[in-house]
């Protein structure tokens, strides 16, 4: 297995990340979306893994939970983005805070991207010492192909660069896990 | 509510009182964490360790429990320990509820 992955502890406590400028910009701009779609969409099924039900049999006791607690974990999901973006932006050092909050900004993306796909129990588990890399035809600021004639064949694109994604950003995320977990 | 509520048979005169959440609130809450196909099992047994300071050992054990039984108990308490558990869960995008403690 490859010893250092793109998240490494260092000896003084810190973490460094290491991921290439494209990878860097292409999971700022995943992230950036999500914020665009937390601070936006009121009513989007694809991020109901972010604010699940508190009170599992007591929907009048999770109908309070919610009215005071959705709004403060909207902030704190929120916070964290922020956080993960800068750490995305820079090569420096990063601390123990600063990890945590881009874990639970990749975690959050693969939440929603595992909603939007329907990720079943069997993709439960990803090996880590598989090199992985991100889909290299996603469209970029670029418009819509205009060529419209298999809208199929592109539904099924689109499925399998998704799921390319997820797979990768499941990668990223057992690699920061580890090291993480290796400062413990 | 399900359990044991008394209330005058008469209307009009209704004086509710609610015996299931007196009885219950000698009990502890538990917060519990449920099976989903998405999470890592390496990051809930991180975050485990992380919330709760359990070792390596416990938290694993936790997880697999969650994985294979489909939910585990991971803490319990008053209600605003369970409450301020479950929503630190939450923001790790665990997929946590809670309940009282079954007699």
């Amino acid at each position: 297995m490859k010893e250092n992955g793109p998240v490494v502890r260092l000896k003084n406590g810190k973490f460094k990340i290491d991921l290439a400028d494209d990878h860097r910009q292409l999971l700022t701009q995943l992230i950036e979306q999500l914020r665009d779609s937390l601070t936006t969409t009121t009513d989007d099924s694809n991020l109901r893994r972010l604010f699940p039900t508190a009170y599992h049999n007591d929907a009048k006791k999770d109908a309070e939970y919610q009215r005071l607690m959705r709004d403060e974990l909207l902030e704190s999901r929120l916070a964290a983005i922020d956080i993960a973006i800068s750490v995305l932006a820079t090569d420096d050092e990063i601390t123990g805070e600063q990890i945590d909050s881009f874990s639970r900004s990749i975690n959050s993306l693969r939440l929603v991207l595992g909603t939007t796909l329907d990720i079943a129990e069997s993709d439960y588990d990803i090996p880590r010492d598989i090199p992985r890399d991100i889909p290299r035809d996603i469209p970029r600021d670029s418009p819509q192909s205009e060529n419209s004639e298999s809208d199929e064949a592109s539904e099924d694109d689109e499925y399998l660069i998704q799921k390319e994604l997820y797979e990768y950003l499941g990668w990223l995320l057992e690699w920061t896990v580890s090291a993480q977990s290796s400062g413990l | 509510m399900s359990e044991f509520t008394f209330a005058s048979s008469q209307p009009g005169q209704v004086q509710e009182v609610d015996l299931a959440d007196e009885t219950k609130s000698d009990r502890p809450w538990i917060v519990i964490v449920w099976n989903d196909p998405i999470n890592l099992m390496s990051y809930v047994t991180f975050v485990f360790q992380k919330l709760f300071g359990y070792s390596l050992k416990k938290a694993t054990e936790l997880m697999l429990d969650v994985h294979h039984k489909g939910r585990a108990v991971v803490s319990s308490g008053s209600r605003e320990r369970a409450e301020f558990d479950v929503y630190r869960l939450h923001e790790h995008g665990l997929w946590a509820t809670m309940e009282h403690e079954s007699l």
